[in-house]
Parts: C-alpha cells; sequence; structure tokens
C-alpha cells in the first residue's frame, strides 16, 4: 500500500511536471516517465498486459513521435525562456495547490461507503481475458498512431521542407 | 462480412503508402470511391448474403460488431457524404501530394466512422471516437492556413475536454459492470439507477456528447473550425463527421444503453431547444457563408435532439430521419460553398451577387438545399421536421413545437439571405468572368440534390418500409 | 373481350391529342379517327352488354386503379363517345380556318378521356383525378376563345373548383364513414355525417351538371368560347356526367328513400333552378345565350327527377338527361350553323333564314319541339314521366315544371320565330344552308330524338329500365297530365301570338314579361350580375381582403419595427459573445455540464 502510494505521488509529480514545464523536449520527457510509472503502476495492479501496452505505445511509440515532431521546430532563446516560466508559473501556481487538496479530500472520503459500490467488482483474470478480447481497441489504436504519424508528417515535416 | 466496413479502408491506408511510384493519387480516389458509393450501394440494395455471411476475419479477430437499421441509416450517409466531400477535394485541391494525404486521412476518417456505427462496447466507442477526432483535428489543418490552425485547435482542446470527460465515465461506469460492453452497462444502469456515481458518470458522458456533437452551450469550436477547415474538410465535418461522432452516439447511447435516467430526456430537449435558437439567431447576422452554415448545423442538430427527446417512436424516428436528411443538405450547401469559394476566392457574401446566372447548377441545387433546411415540402427536411414537430405536439410538448416551427421561419431567412446576396442581385464587375464550378463539384451537388427531392417526394413509400421499422427496434 | 379495352377508351383519345399538338395540319382527321374508334370500341361494349371490372395496383392506401363497366356506365360512355364524334365532325367545318383549331381538338378529346375515365372509375379518388382533369381541359376550351374568354374561364375555374373541393371533402367524409373508396362498395347511412356527406357530394355532381346557383358561367361561356364547346360540354358531356354522379350517389350510395328530407332538398333545387333559368332564358336577345339558359334550366327537370326517388322519376330523368343532351346539342348545332353563314347570333339582326337554310330550320323545329314537350317528340315522354313523380309527390313540385314547360315553350316560339320566320334582315340576303359536315349531326341528332320520341318504350327498355335494380313497368301517361300539357302549349302559343301582336315583332314578344312592374327591375339586376353568387361571392372577397390587407399591414409594421430588430440584436449578442476566446467555451462547456448535472440529479431525486 505504502509503495502504491509513494508511485502516485511520483506519477502526480512527473504529470505537473509535464504540464509546467516551459521546453517542449523536457515536457515530452515527462509525458515518457508518467508513462512508464503508470506502467509500473498497473504491474503492480495484476494487469501485466495493460502494463506493457502502456509502456510499448505511450512512453515509447509516443515519446517518439513527439520527439520527431519537437526536432522540427526551432529553438527559443533563455530570455524567453525566463519569460515564459514567469508567465507559465502566474497561470498555473494552482494547480498543485489543487491537486494536493484534491488528494487529501479523497483519502478521506470513503467511497465505497456512501456510494455502495461494489466491493471486488472485478476479478483478475476476467481482465487478461478482457485484454485477450480486445482486439477492436487495438485495431482502432493502431489507426490512432497511423493518424498521428500522418499528421506530424504532414503538419510538421513537410512544413518544414517548404 | 461487418469487419470489411474496417479493414478494407485499413487495407487501403497501408497500400496507398507502400513506397511505390506510379499514379498515386488517381488510384487513392477511386478505391475511396469505390468504398464509399459501395458502402451506399450496400445499405440501398440490402444483399442478405454480405449481411448475414458469416464474418471470415472473426476467426482471427475478435471484432464484435453489430448492425441494426440505425446503423445502416449512418452507414448509408457516411457512404454519401464521404463520396461527396472526395470529390470536392478532388477539384479543390489541386497538387497531387495534398490530394494523397487527404484520401489518406479520409480513410482513416472513414474506419473511425464506420467502428463508432458498428461497435457494441462503450470502451470500444471511445476508441473509435478518438480516431475520428483526430483524423478531423489534422484534416482541418492540413494545408496549414492560420485560421484552420486556430480552429483545428481550438477543436482538439474542446474535444480533449470531451475526452477526460467521457473515459472518466467509462471508468465509473465500469466500476458497476464490471465489463464496458453495451449489454451489461445497461444492465448495471438499470440495476443501480439511483446511484449518484451512475447519474453522475451519464451526465459526464452525455456532456463529452454534447460537446462533440457542438450542442450550445458547449459548440464554442464548432464555427471557428468548420468555417476555417479547407472546403471538402467542411463537407466532411459537417455532413457527417460530427454528426457520428456526437449524435449517432447519443442516440444510441441514451435509447440504447442508459434508456430515459433521471430526466435526461428533458435535458435533451431543453439543449435542443436553446441550440435551435441561439444557433439560428447567431446565423441571421453573419456575413461569411461557412459561418452561416456552420451554425445552421448547430440549430439543425438541435432538431434532431429534440427529436430523440421528446421519447416517442416518432419521435426518435423524425430525429433518425432529420440526422440523414441533415447530412444530406448540410453537405449539399457546404458543396455549394466550396464551389462558390472555388470560383471567386472568397466566402464573404456580401462582396458576391448575381452568380446564380453564371452557376446555374451551384444556385439550383443551393435553392433545393435551403428549401430542405427549412423544412418546406417537397423536399426531404420538410418531412423530418414535420415528424418530429408531430411527435412534439402528441405528447404534450406544445410550447417546443411551437418554436420549432417559429425557428423554420428564420432559417428560411437567413438561408434565402445567402440565395440573395450570392446567387441573385448584381453582379459585381471583378466576378465577371465568372463560370460554373467544376465537374467534380457539380455532379455530387446535382446527385444530392436529387437525393433530397427523391426522398421527399418518395416519402409515403419509405415511411412504411424504412423509418418505421428503425424506429422499431427501439421497443 | 379483355378487359383492358376498357383502358383503350381513355389511352386513344389521350394518345390521339398528343399527337394533334404535334402534327397540326392532320388534326381533323386524328380526331375524326379517334372518336369514330372510340364510338365503336363502346358501341361493342354496349352490345355486349356484360360487367367488366379492371383493377390495377395504384397509389397505395386503398387508391385503386379500378375500371367498373357496367350497363349504366356502357349508356353513358355510348352517349360521350358519340357525342364527341358527331361534334367534332360539325367543327371540321365550322372550326375551320379558325384560331388554335389544333388545341380545341385536343383539349375536345382529352376532355372526352377525362369523362370516359370518370364514367369508367369506380375508386373516388380515380374519379376525383379524371374529374379535375375535366376542369382543366374546361378552363383551355374556353381560354382560346380570346381575351375575354379568360375571364370568364377563370370565373368557370373558380365556381366549378369550389364545387369540386366539396366534392373532394364529400369523399373524404364517405372514407371516413365506410372505410372504403371502391364506390360500388360503398353503402352510407344516412344519419348526420351521412346526410353532410350527401349534400357535398350532391353539389360537386350538381354544379357540374350546371344546376343553380352554380350557373353563372355559363351563359358567359356561351357568347366567350368556341361554339361547338359549348355544344360539346354544357350541354351534352357535363349533364351527362353530373347526372350520371348524382344517379350514382342517390340510387346506390345513400339509397335515398321518398321518406328523406334530401329527397325534399333535391326536388326544390331541381324546381329553383327551372323556373329562374327558363325566366332568364326567355328575355336574352341572343341566340346562343338564350340556349345556354335553357341549359341550365333542363338540368332542373332532372334533377326533380331523381330527387322524387320514385321509379318513374328516376326513369324520367335519366331519360330527360339523354333527350336534353340529344335537342341541346343539336339547338347549339343549329345556333353553329346560323352563325357561320349570318356572322351574328343576335336575334334582332336574324329573321326568315327559312327559306335560306332550309335543313337547319327543320332541325331547329323538330329539337325546339323535343326541348318544349309537344309530342310526339322525345322531349314530351320524358317530361310527362316527370309530371308524372312529381304529381305523386306533391302538387307544387308538379306546378313548378308545368310552369318551366309554358316558358320554354314561349321563349322557343320566340326563338324561331326571331331566327327563322318573320321579315328577313337585309344583310341576310345572300346567306347559305350550311355545308355538309355541319348538316350531317344535325340531321343525325334531330332523327334520332324524332326516333326516340316515336319508339320511346324500346328505347327506355333498352338503355334504361336495367338501370334501376327494382322492377319497373312502364304505364300509360295519365289523360289529364296530358291534356294540361297540352293547354299548357296551347296558352304558349296563344301568349306567343298575342305578344307579337302587342309588341309587334317575334324577338319582342314575350317584352310584357320582361318589363312587368316587379319582374322588370328584377330582370334588370339579374342582366347587370347583381344575383350572380360569384359576382357577390367576389365583392365579399374583396371586402375581407381588404380587411385582412389593413391587418397585414399592421402586422407587418410590428414584425419590422420589433421582431426583425429583436431578432438581429439578439443575434449580435449572440456573435459578440463567441469572441474565440478558449477559455471562454471551456468555461461555458463546464458550466452547462454543472446545470445539466445540476437537472440531472434534481430528476432523479424526483
Amino acid at each position: 500500500m505504502t509503495i502504491n502510494i509513494i508511485i502516485i505521488t511520483a506519477l502526480v509529480t512527473s504529470a505537473l511536471w509535464t504540464a509546467m514545464t516551459v521546453r517542449l523536449l523536457r515536457s515530452a520527457v515527462g509525458l515518457a516517465i508518467t508513462s512508464a510509472i503508470l506502467a509500473i503502476l498497473m504491474f503492480r495492479l495484476c494487469s501485466p498486459i495493460a502494463a506493457v501496452f502502456e509502456l510499448s505505445v505511450c512512453a515509447g511509440l509516443i515519446f517518439a513521435i513527439f520527439i520527431s515532431a519537437i526536432t522540427v521546430t526551432g529553438r527559443i532563446t533563455n530570455e524567453q525562456i525566463v519569460l515564459k516560466k514567469k508567465l507559465r508559473l502566474r497561470r498555473f501556481w494552482l494547480l498543485p495547490v489543487i491537486v494536493i487538496i484534491a488528494a487529501i479530500v479523497l483519502t478521506q472520503i470513503h467511497f465505497h461507503a456512501i456510494f455502495n459500490l461494489p466491493a471486488q467488482p472485478v476479478e483478475n483474470n476476467v481482465k487478461i481475458i478482457l485484454w485477450n478480447m480486445r482486439h477492436l481497441d487495438l485495431l482502432g489504436q493502431v489507426v490512432i498512431l497511423l493518424a498521428g504519424a500522418f499528421g506530424v508528417v504532414i503538419l510538421f515535416k513537410e512544413w518544414k521542407n517548404d | 462480412m461487418l469487419s470489411l466496413f474496417l479493414l478494407l479502408p485499413l487495407l487501403g491506408i497501408i497500400a496507398l503508402n507502400l513506397p511505390y511510384k506510379g499514379k498515386k493519387d488517381t488510384v487513392a480516389l477511386l478505391y475511396v470511391l469505390l468504398l464509399s458509393v459501395g458502402q451506399a450501394i450496400v445499405v440501398l440494395f440490402h444483399p442478405a448474403n454480405f449481411w448475414h455471411m458469416p464474418d471470415f476475419w472473426g476467426r482471427f479477430f475478435h471484432l464484435a460488431l453489430y448492425a441494426d437499421n440505425l446503423t445502416l441509416v449512418l452507414i448509408l450517409s457516411i457512404g454519401i457524404v464521404m463520396s461527396a466531400a472526395v470529390l470536392v477535394a478532388w477539384q479543390t485541391i489541386s497538387e497531387s501530394k495534398s490530394r494523397l494525404n487527404f484520401i489518406n486521412l479520409a480513410l482513416v476518417a472513414l474506419i473511425g466512422m464506420n467502428g463508432t456505427v458498428l461497435l457494441t462496447d462503450i470502451f470500444s466507442l471511445y476508441v473509435f471516437l478518438e480516431v475520428t477526432a483526430i483524423s478531423s483535428f489534422i484534416l482541418i489543418a492540413f494545408q496549414r492556413d492560420l485560421n484552420a490552425l486556430e480552429g483545428a485547435f481550438k477543436y482538439i482542446v474542446l474535444s480533449a475536454l470531451a475526452t477526460i470527460m467521457m473515459l472518466s465515465a467509462i471508468a465509473a461506469l465500469l466500476l458497476f459492470s464490471g465489463d464496458t460492453s453495451f449489454a451489461s452497462v445497461s444492465q448495471a444502469v438499470k440495476n443501480n439507477c439511483c446511484n449518484p456515481i451512475i447519474i453522475f458518470a451519464i451526465t459526464l458522458f452525455v456532456c463529452g456528447l454534447f460537446i462533440k456533437g457542438g450542442l450550445v452551450p458547449f459548440h464554442g469550436w464548432l464555427p471557428a473550425a468548420y468555417s476555417a477547415a479547407p472546403a471538402a474538410v467542411s463537407v466532411l465535418l459537417a455532413g457527417i463527421v460530427t454528426k457520428v461522432a456526437g449524435i449517432y452516439v447519443l442516440i444510441r447511447l441514451v435509447r440504447d444503453v442508459f434508456g430515459p435516467v433521471g430526466a435526461i430526456n428533458d435535458i435533451l430537449m431543453i439543449v435542443g431547444i436553446i441550440s435551435i435558437i441561439i444557433g439560428a439567431l447567431a446565423a441571421l447576422k453573419q456575413d461569411d457563408f461557412k459561418k452561416i452554415l456552420a451554425y445552421s448545423s448547430i440549430s439543425q442538430v438541435g432538431y434532431i435532439i429534440l427529436g430523440l427527446g421528446c421519447g416517442s417512436p416518432l419521435g426518435i424516428a423524425g430525429a433518425i430521419f432529420h440526422l440523414f436528411n441533415h447530412s444530406i443538405f448540410k453537405s449539399l450547401l457546404f458543396v455549394n460553398s466550396a464551389a462558390v469559394e472555388k470560383q471567386t476566392g472568397s466566402t464573404d457574401i456580401n462582396k458576391m451577387g448575381g452568380l446564380g446566372a453564371k452557376m446555374p447548377f451551384s444556385n439550383a441545387s443551393c435553392l433545393i438545399a435551403t428549401f430542405s433546411t427549412a423544412g418546406i415540402p417537397p423536399a426531404a427536411g420538410f418531412w423530418s421536421k414535420l415528424m418530429i414537430i408531430i411527435a412534439l405536439w402528441q405528447n404534450g410538448y406544445h410550447a417546443y413545437a411551437a418554436v420549432a416551427i417559429l425557428v423554420s421561419v428564420i432559417t428560411l431567412a437567413y438561408l434565402l439571405a445567402i440565395q440573395r446576396k450570392v446567387f441573385f442581385g448584381i453582379l459585381p464587375d471583378e466576378l465577371k468572368n465568372i463560370k460554373e464550378a467544376g465537374i467534380w463539384i457539380v455532379l455530387p451537388a446535382a446527385t444530392l440534390a436529387i437525393i433530397i427531392i427523391g426522398v421527399g417526394v418518395f416519402f409515403p413509400f419509405l415511411f412504411n418500409s424504412f423509418l418505421v421499422p428503425v424506429s422499431n427496434f427501439f421497443k | 373481350m379483355n378487359a383492358n379495352i376498357l383502358l383503350m377508351l381513355v389511352i386513344i383519345p389521350l394518345v390521339a391529342a398528343i399527337l394533334i399538338l404535334a402534327i397540326r395540319r392532320l388534326s381533323e382527321i386524328i380526331a375524326l379517327l379517334a372518336t369514330g374508334s372510340m364510338l365503336i370500341i363502346a358501341i361493342a361494349l354496349f352490345r355486349q352488354n356484360l360487367t367488366y371490372s379492371l383493377s390495377l395496383p395504384w397509389a397505395g392506401f386503398g387508391i385503386e386503379f379500378i375500371f367498373r363497366l357496367y350497363h349504366f356506365s356502357a349508356f353513358i360512355l355510348l352517349a360521350i363517345t358519340a357525342f364527341a364524334f358527331l361534334i367534332v365532325l360539325y367543327s371540321c367545318s365550322f372550326m375551320h380556318g379558325k384560331n388554335y383549331v389544333n388545341q380545341f381538338y385536343s383539349y375536345l378529346l382529352i376532355s372526352a378521356a377525362m369523362a370516359n375515365g370518370a364514367v369508367l372509375a369506380d375508386n373516388f379518388v380515380l374519379l376525383l383525378f379524371f374529374w379535375e382533369g375535366l376542369l382543366v381541359t374546361l378552363f383551355g376550351l374556353i381560354a382560346i376563345g380570346g381575351k375575354e374568354a379568360f375571364r370568364t374561364a377563370t370565373k368557370m375555374f373558380i365556381i366549378v373548383g369550389v364545387s369540386d373541393l366539396c366534392l373532394m371533402i364529400g369523399i373524404g367524409l364517405v372514407w371516413y364513414l365506410t372505410g372504403t373508396l371502391t364506390i360500388s362498395k360503398i353503402t352510407v347511412p344516412l344519419n348526420t355525417l351521412g346526410c353532410t356527406a350527401f349534400i357535398l357530394l350532391m353539389i360537386g355532381a350538381i354544379s357540374k351538371g350546371g344546376s343553380m346557383p352554380f350557373h353563372s358561367w355559363i351563359p358567359d361561356a356561351a357568347v366567350d368560347a368556341p361554339l361547338p364547346f359549348m355544344a360539346f360540354l354544357p350541354a351534352s358531356l357535363e349533364k351527362l356526367l353530373g347526372i350520371y354522379l348524382l344517379a350514382r350517389i342517390t340510387l346506390d350510395m345513400f339509397k335515398l328513400t321518398t321518406g328523406s328530407w334530401l329527397s325534399i332538398l333535391l326536388m326544390t333545387i331541381g324546381a329553383i333552378t327551372i323556373l329562374l333559368a327558363v325566366m332568364m332564358a326567355l328575355i336574352q336577345k341572343d341566340y346562343k345565350k338564350l340556349l345556354s339558359y335553357h341549359a341550365i334550366s333542363q338540368v332542373g327537370y332532372m334533377i326533380l327527377g331523381i330527387g322524387t326517388c320514385l321509379p318513374i322519376g328516376i326513369i324520367g330523368g335519366l331519360f330527360h338527361m339523354i333527350n336534353n343532351a340529344l335537342y341541346k346539342s343539336c339547338l347549339f348545332l343549329t345556333a353553329g350553323s346560323v352563325e357561320k353563314q349570318t356572322g351574328t347570333t343576335d336575334l334582332n339582326k336574324l329573321g326568315g333564314l327559312w327559306s335560306k337554310m332550309p335543313v337547319t330550320a327543320v332541325c331547329f323545329l323538330i329539337t325546339a319541339a323535343s326541348i318544349s314537350g309537344v309530342p310526339p317528340f322525345n322531349g314530351f315522354f320524358s317530361k310527362e314521366m316527370i309530371y308524372d313523380a312529381a304529381m305523386e309527390r306533391h302538387p307544387i313540385f308538379y306546378i313548378a315544371a308545368l310552369l318551366g314547360s309554358f316558358l320554354t315553350a314561349a321563349s322557343f316560339l320566340k326563338l324561331g320565330h326571331a331566327a327563322f320566320f318573320g321579315k328577313r334582315n337585309q344583310e341576310n340576303e345572300n346567306t347559305k344552308e350550311a355545308s355538309l359536315p355541319m348538316l350531317i349531326p344535325m340531321v343525325i341528332i334531330a332523327a334520332i330524338c324524332v326516333l326516340f320520341g316515336l319508339y320511346h318504350r324500346s328505347a327506355v327498355g333498352t338503355f334504361l329500365t336495367p338501370i334501376l335494380t327494382e322492377q319497373f313497368v312502364e304505364h300509360d301517361a295519365s289523360v289529364l297530365l296530358v291534356t294540361l300539357t297540352a293547354i299548357v302549349l296551347i296558352l304558349a302559343v296563344i301568349h306567343h301570338i298575342i305578344g307579337t301582336e302587342i309588341h309587334g315583332g317575334g324577338v319582342k314578344a314575350a317584352d310584357h314579361i320582361h318589363h312587368a312592374p316587379v319582374l322588370g327591375g328584377i330582370y334588370d339586376k339579374a342582366e347587370k350580375r347583381l344575383f350572380d353568387p360569384y359576382e357577390i361571392g367576389l365583392k365579399i372577397v374583396n371586402v375581407i381582403s381588404k380587411i385582412l390587407s389593413f391587418m397585414d399591414k399592421a402586422v407587418d409594421w410590428i414584425y419590422n419595427s420589433m421582431t426583425v430588430n429583436s431578432a438581429y440584436a439578439a443575434s449580435d449578442t449572440i456573435k459578440n459573445l463567441n469572441t474565440g476566446n478558449y477559455s471562454l467555451y471551456i468555461i461555458w462547456s463546464l458550466a452547462g455540464g454543472v446545470i445539466v448535472l445540476i437537472m440531472m440529479l434534481k430528476g432523479f431525486g424526483s
């Protein structure tokens, strides 16, 4: 349980960093790290296939697409970075506060008791079968990736060549 | 053989992107036309061996696909609008490479839409909505016009909001159902209909779909995206993409999965009537051809939602029929705007006039589409609006029916304003040498106009054979 | 014979009509061939004396394409086709060299096709289809007469259109009451709705026949429209159709009995029509106009006869229908001959044509005697039957009919005297007899009049008795009635002689009636069309439209100043709200979501 909490904290921290950092490259790296931590969490929650998928698609492929997109963008100067940092801090200072408050509130409320949720909703092996049966979603994911690749090629690569 | 609707376009995308030389764009055009026209034909002639053949691919993939009458209507509309959009793109985009890009993305969108209407699982639904959405973002922006990039970005931002809402809703529903198929979700909703979490989840899902469908007050992205997109993309987007992604899913979920939970019907009707009024009023004072059409789209979608919210079989049948009609007449109007934009280089209706004599086909088809939109017989739109209004009246929603009729007048007003400012009046000097748009714009425009009139005139025959079965499946 | 032959009766004239429009030069020949072949088919069908039924799928919803041929419709078909053939033959000469000849033939043939269809139709919607088709060709036939004719055509269109609307509503009611549209299967109970339906259907039928108060276009058309049109449509074909429909609805569908108040209504309409129209006819100074008022007045006899609901009255009415079609069309044809040869139909300019146009004059004499009810011509026998029936119901109807007979005889004495006898006008010294194609139809029809008179029993037996379901045995006319008729005729002759003596000249023989103290004023007003329901209706419509136009202006003002401005203001506000700001859009969406959630939870709570 403690390990899970540590992992969740790390997840939220890396996600916050992803949102608040100024440089695109760092943001992309942050996203990849978030995905990786999420994969660990899924693994710990007995969903190995989901974890593998998350790791391969989000941490791997999407990261690769982002990196390839970012390489075609221009660099920004240090003065701009300082300026943007100020702006971003001014805009997003509430975000960590909200996350922390939400975390405290959510840990204090006993959802199961209040809304009488089903106690043990899903069996483990059911999950595995679920993932085995989800070929349609896999097909959809493949197409999303294809679309993303088209997007990068059309919007960024060809643009640069113009 | 339902999986062919997904696998054939995918096969096309793969084949088109193999590294070989040749007239790829022509082949691509023919392929996508073949697919979309074939899709329409398969619905229209309904060959039994096609629909009932056991799915060959099912042995390899577990694709839980399912088609009923509602799906067939949508598949038909997708086929018609897609072929019109591809032809318009062929006329308006001249570069071979851009054409190829467009067709690739159109194929992705085709997979997304076909998947959305065929699947039976709430999570797959999310996946295919994303496929559709991503392909449309890129389609809007793909000519890298600055306005278009902005429109696409607005769409991305609000669509992301919708995605978050829907995903959280799916998670919450999964807590109860333990499975994401329509059947088990429906069962779970029925068993726990008094649970606030379920209500919350359904609300989130429905609001997400409101954003996707562009209903007031969730419509912020829609005018910018529709009007900034390239001509052919507007046809596709307004004609079918948002209708499948927002409205079809709403109809399917509200009727088939959630059932009449809580005040959902009232909410649908209120959102519908607000959209009808705001959309029509906003369209009244615009002076951009495509912006007027975009707001008109909001207003017409309101009618669909109103019919759906009314809840009676006639209302739902009217809503589905209006969905079909809307996809036809709105694509036709956007095809006409594409013709005007292509020939004059502008969409500002104040700068035009007297194009009717020079562009007779566009003029006539635009008038037909106007009649269908405003609900004037014998155009098809008259019947669907009539069905919706009768259904409202029968169920005691007299005020809604009255407003729906009144707004029809406003609809006619703003569309006739287009007609008057663009096609009638005096021809400005700088447009003296204008000609009718090319054959690939005129052809789809004429076909769509014929469909409108044909459906309108033969409606009494369609009513028993086509529409009554469509609404019956909800019983 | 195949039942499909029924279709030929509609298709042949339609095809011929299109051919005539395409090939202008052969129009007479094509029209003659088409009407001739129709006549042959109709004769063959009548001789077979079988019941045919032809049913084709049509519009769905119980609206089927059903043709049914039985004795009654075969008889009407025979009459229609015979008249069509004779009129076309007559027109070959009469219409020669006039404008719009090919349009005339084409409309005439289409009218014949529509009439055939209407007679054969066994489905009300199909009947209505042909009925309205006839209205269109009627409009065309009047309108080709020239500029003035267009006004008359519009008048006709409105009057007949309104009554057709009544017919349509009546059909709707019948459908609502019985659930079927197949005419031969319908039996309507005579409750309140049933009576309403009957009255509506009756209005459709009698207005086609030209009864009062739906008559006022006929005298106008007589002046404006081509003459063969008058002989064909208002004189024969429309009477046949209108009375046919009236007979079918009274006898088959509603099964009217003598006890019903509807029977009295019908008889009253008949009696009023006879009297008023013949009063108008008496004072006319124009050959064609005088005839046209008689065309109205004679319908009254038929309606009176059918309205009695007695077998002898019905047979009399139907016999009068065919007799009237014969002599009235022949009278119009003589008017046409006179017009063609002398160039006028004004009675003041005519006179003494007897020696110049002997054949026409003889035909006129026979038919005029027939219409006045002089034995042994056919009109005498049908009128006697109607008198018999009217007498049995109530003497007042009999007196009205007899008075009508007196005035008819008087007006025809005046007409004959003025046109064919008396002093010859100087301008008509060189008048010649009409050409052969015009004479043949007149002679044939006049001969039939004589034959029907002489062999009236076998004519009634062959053509009419089988129509009635109940047994009908013709008995001799009562001596009293025949004597009274004879007295009336003699009185008419005396009246004419006295009138001529007083006023000098045949034309003015009825002037003392025209200028009688009370009647004079009424006549003047009637001549100014003050009693024409159409003109009165027009005045009312004008007043209403003025009021409406004023209200419309007021509404316009409200619309322009308030609605449009507020709509535009709202539009501006919404436009200003859509600033293109992302965060604003997101806030809207979220706010909308929260409201929806609140509503959902509220609805869930209740």
